[in-house]
């Protein structure tokens, strides 16, 4: 395959720097959090690192066949893709393979694939078809995004998976926000969902309904009071607290995480690897990573203004809006100012499907970079 | 009208999307500056003090001497095996090698084994072989540890007012509880870093910081004099049948408590095997009726009110009447007429009953008060009650004052009651008794600190009473309490116990209460047996044990037997015989025309009352002690004070 000149002028380098460093502290950070785990139960310190190249491989070749295609082309692939995520998160449902008491992954040889991460990606051209080219947003028009978003989320809360079920929601109203919905009928619909999720807490809580089960309305809501349950599911918040705190300014030096070594933080190549970084490198190294995913939201947004056409538009900046809820949820969660839940941090984590896919999402905010419109303004 | 979707319109919504991106960032910026930057130092603290585990390291705790400083509880070393469970490598093995090195169980080894605590007791107080071995073993997460165990070298000592400590060395009753703060040392601790899991980790912070010993305790108890005293409290309940047997000696002029003895009484070693009740010291925590042991006490406040003179009579026509009731005498007929002394010599109830009366609530009360009676005294004890005694008021009747005139009507502790005599002996000075006389810690040696020892009555009052107390032995109801040349005075006492609100007729509290020398006193007493078979009169089974108490307590004491002057008896030296074979000793005193009591089973004597050298009357009671009664057989012991 040719690439044309024009390729290597309209990449976003800027965007594409940020990543790869990002990636590159993902793999020493894993390597740190996961050595003295991984030595005392007698496995190879690379394990995870190894996997997480393994998805980056993977990830590159994604990222290569996707810039290589006109994004207006997936169109016609649109709907396929989009139930055929939804066939696999039914099929999940069946035959996943339960990690933590939820159903989240595939696993296929050594690699474990997440289907709500590539959810979320069919969540956004499916979502960037349909709210494409539509001059005015009727009602219909916007009770039918969240219809799309509602069928992936609601097989993702029966895993249960409420966090990334959460990610959904926030994208139907991310893209229908880009889309110009009207704002008064957006917050509308944040009242209904609001409420709903409410009442669901309040039966469950109540003990009526069990929708939501208890430890996870205990994850919900011990981040407001973690030492009101310090042994079990405060523990892990207090944990990341201490971790993060007593890293300091400068932290405490790479492979010396009192927290993460000597195993009081918990998941901490995984949910809890932003604690090992403040802990490790401190204000600074938390400065730089969060600097890295400004740089990556701001030329992903750039590019979303710059696209040629609405759908292009649309596809951009829903591919930001991940990685900004991700970021959120996850940071925010290991600072305590959020509930727990196991969203990854993009790049970072461990983990060959969560790179993959958030690799996959760059390939598509680069596509639309790259047939951007010339003029500029 | 529909407003159509312009770019513009998209490119702001991008743009804002962008600053709510920015804002979000900048908050957990803010937030990471608030944990890392401000809080750091809370949060760096909490990841040290999280990693740091500490094994508290007990300091030995105290000893317990008695006044001459032989020790009556010892802490000594003893060694404990623990185990880390989360580095102990093959729990099953491990459990077994343990199981049988120290004679456990495997099943429960291996139970502790498998705890997901930071650090488990595998067995408590191992002996040096057990401790040996389980080094030997070398076994990862397995330790052995100083603690220490208290010992009883001269066995059960007042085992009542010792008190006993727990498995964790506190305090749990007596003056081990009583003195607790004082006794326990100051724990140190053993410091160790550890991982999540409660591994020590290899090259982390490790400590030691040795606990501080405790202070020592020098008690005014006497050994010997405790000897005696619970072998004459055991002899007199067995042989008079009673429920329960308590002697208690004092020094009444410092209100020092020479021996405390209860019977039945209760092994030391093995607390657990006896009922809670024969460890109540009932000196301190059970009261009773004194009954006529009382009228010592009442004389002596209407003396000092002025009820009464030296001079004043009664005649006694066997009964009272008191506001419609009648109080007759224990004397049927009455005892007719009556001097001052001979009212107490006869114990008769109408003239107390009469004094009570004439006294008066608003007289007597505060009197009563002055001695304590119905308050605690301030005893070193744990668990001191105060004894009831009703403040006047226009719902107490004249009858009860009258009661209380011959000791019935009011309750109060056994050591109150001795301490009133103990005033008495001591010309009027009350000391509050106590069990501790020193102190002794790195520092120096202290007293405790008491009640100051203050005048209740006048000497002259007490002088008129000695000298009443001195003739009941002598001519009234208590001649057999007498030890000769020793002067014993006293007065017996015989209540009825209360039961379900009234007097009960079978059930007495026989009690004799008393001080020797009269002219100058160096111990008082008191004896008290609860519910007697057989004879209830104090001056028939509490009298005599008296007697003996005195003729034996006295040689510790240093007093010696003085010649009575108008006894008529031939004086005669008594023969030295301490150090002799016991059969040798014996017929060298029966030959000088003494009666011998031979105390204690060994061959040799070690002691004898009177001493060698002093005058004795013709036919009087000589003690002998020989070696296996009073002085312990091993010789391994701790010395006093550690020296």
């Amino acid at each position: 395959m040719e690439v044309p000149r024009r390729y290597w002028r309209y990449l976003d380098w800027p965007l594409i720097l940020a990543v790869a460093a990002l990636i590159a502290i993902g793999f020493v950070v894993i390597y740190s959090a996961s050595y003295s785990q991984l030595t005392q139960a007698g496995i190879s310190p690379f394990y995870y690192v190894t996997r997480q190249f393994l998805g980056l491989v993977l990830g590159l070749a994604a990222v290569v066949v996707i810039i290589s295609i006109d994004y207006r082309a997936w169109k016609r692939w649109t709907r396929l893709i989009y139930i055929a995520s939804i066939g696999m998160l039914g099929l999940l449902l069946v035959m996943g393979t339960t990690v933590f008491g939820s159903q989240r992954w595939f696993r296929i040889g050594p690699m474990s694939i997440q289907p709500s991460e590539l959810a979320k990606l069919a969540l956004v051209l499916v979502l960037a078809k349909h709210l494409e080219g539509r001059e005015q947003l009727e009602g219909w028009n916007i009770w039918r995004a969240f219809a799309l978003a509602a069928v992936p989320a609601g097989l993702i809360i029966l895993q249960p998976d409420l966090g990334t079920a959460a990610i959904f929601a926030g994208l139907a109203f991310a893209m229908l926000f880009f889309a110009g919905a009207d704002l008064r009928k957006l917050g509308l619909c944040a009242a209904v969902l609001a409420v709903a999720a409410m009442a669901a807490i309040y039966v469950s809580w109540k003990g009526w309904i069990p929708i939501i089960k208890p430890y996870q309305l205990s994850r919900l809501l011990v981040f407001l009071d973690p030492y009101a349950d310090r042994n079990n599911a405060g523990w892990n918040i207090i944990q990341s607290m201490i971790a993060i705190g007593s890293g300091g300014f400068a932290g405490k030096g790479i492979f010396s995480g009192t927290q993460s070594r000597l195993h009081f933080l918990p998941a901490n190549h995984t949910d809890f690897v932003f604690s090992v970084i403040a802990e490790e490198f401190g204000f600074i190294g938390t400065l730089v990573v969060l600097v890295l995913y400004a740089v990556v939201i701001w030329r992903g947004l750039r590019i979303a203004m710059l696209a040629k056409d609405m759908y292009g538009l649309l596809l951009a900046a829903g591919a930001v809006s991940i990685f900004f809820f991700h970021l959120i949820i996850n940071v925010g969660m290991t600072l305590g100012m959020m509930p727990i839940t196991g969203l990854p941090l993009p790049f970072i984590t461990a983990g060959g499907s969560t790179l993959l896919t958030s690799l996959m999402a760059i390939g598509i905010i680069l596509n639309v970079g790259l047939r951007r419109q010339k003029i500029m303004f | 009208m529909r407003r159509s979707v312009s770019t513009i319109l998209i490119h702001r919504r991008v743009i804002a999307m962008l600053l709510t991106a920015m804002c979000f960032t900048l908050l957990l910026v803010g937030r990471l500056a608030y944990l890392q930057i401000a809080r750091n130092r809370f949060f760096q603290d909490k990841a040290v003090e999280q990693r740091i585990q500490r094994i508290p390291v007990e300091g030995r705790r105290g000893s317990i001497y008695d006044r001459n400083g032989i020790p009556l509880a010892v802490s000594i070393n003893a060694t404990s095996v623990y185990a880390i469970p989360a580095e102990v490598e093959n729990k099953e093995q491990t459990a077994r090698i343990l199981a049988q090195i120290l004679n456990l169980d495997y099943e429960t080894v291996l139970a502790r084994l498998n705890k997901r605590t930071a650090s488990e007791w595998v067995k408590k107080k191992v002996s040096l072989e057990e401790a040996e071995a389980v080094i030997k073993a070398g076994l990862p997460g397995v330790g052995v540890v100083d603690s220490s165990e208290r010992v009883y070298p001269y066995g059960s000592v007042a085992p009542q007012v010792l008190g006993f400590v727990g498995i964790d060395n506190q305090g749990l009753e007596g003056l081990e509880l009583y003195y607790d703060k004082i006794l326990r040392g100051t724990p140190g601790q053993a410091v160790f870093e550890r991982d999540a899991v409660g591994r020590a980790i290899p090259g982390g912070i490790r400590g030691y910081v040795p606990g501080k010993p405790g202070a020592d305790l020098v008690l005014t108890i006497d050994y010997y004099i405790q000897q005696v005293a619970q072998r004459e409290v055991e002899r007199a309940t067995r042989e008079t049948g009673s429920r329960l047997g308590l002697i208690i000696i004092t020094d009444p002029k410092t209100g020092e408590i020479l021996a405390n003895a209860v019977y039945p009484t209760f092994d030391i070693e093995n607390v657990l095997d006896y009922p809670a009740d024969y460890r109540r010291n009932i000196a301190v925590t059970d009261t009773y009726e004194p009954g006529s042991t009382f009228k010592a006490v009442t004389m002596a406040v209407a003396l000092e009110e002025g009820v009464a003179t030296v001079n004043t009579g009664f005649f006694d026509p066997g009964y009272i009447n008191v506001s419609g009731w009648r109080i007759r005498c224990w004397h049927r007929g009455g005892h007719g007429p009556q001097s001052f002394f001979e009212t107490l010599q006869n114990s008769c109830n109408p003239f107390y009953a009469k004094l009570g009366m004439e006294l008066g609530g608003e007289k007597f009360y505060p009197n009563l008060m002055k001695f304590n009676f119905g308050a605690k005294m301030g005893v070193d004890f744990p668990g001191e009650v105060p004894g009831t005694v009703h403040p006047p008021s226009s719902r107490v009747p004249l009858v009860t004052w009258a009661n209380i005139g011959f000791g019935q009507g009011l309750t109060m502790t056994p050591l109150q009651l001795l301490a009133a005599f103990g005033a008495i002996a001591n010309d009027g000075i009350y000391s509050v008794p106590h069990y501790v006389r020193e102190i002794i810690t790195d520092s120096g040696t202290t007293a405790p600190e008491l009640p100051a020892q203050r005048r209740v009555i006048s000497s002259a009052t007490a002088a008129i009473v000695k000298e009443a107390l001195r003739r009941v032995i002598t001519r009234g109801s208590a001649k057999r309490a007498e030890a000769p040349g020793y002067f014993v005075a006293g007065k017996t006492g015989t209540a009825q116990v209360v039961e379900d609100g009234r007097y009960s007729h079978s059930k007495t509290v026989t009690s004799f209460a008393g001080f020797a020398p009269v002219h100058d006193p160096q111990m008082a007493a008191l004896l008290v047996l609860w519910e007697p078979q057989g004879a209830f009169f104090g001056g028939i089974i509490a009298a005599p044990v008296f007697s003996r108490l005195t003729q034996q307590v006295m040689p510790f004491l240093g007093v010696e037997r003085q010649a009575m002057a108008d006894s008529g008896v031939p004086q005669v030296t008594v023969p030295d015989v301490v150090g002799l074979p016991v059969q040798e000793g014996m017929e060298a005193l029966q030959d000088a025309r003494f009666q011998v009591e031979l105390i204690g089973e060994g061959q040799r004597i070690i002691g004898q009352a009177p001493e060698g050298g002093a005058a004795a009357g013709v036919g009087t009671e000589v003690y002998v002690f020989t070696d296996t009664d009073y002085l312990p057989a091993s010789s391994d012991l701790p010395t006093p004070f550690g020296v």
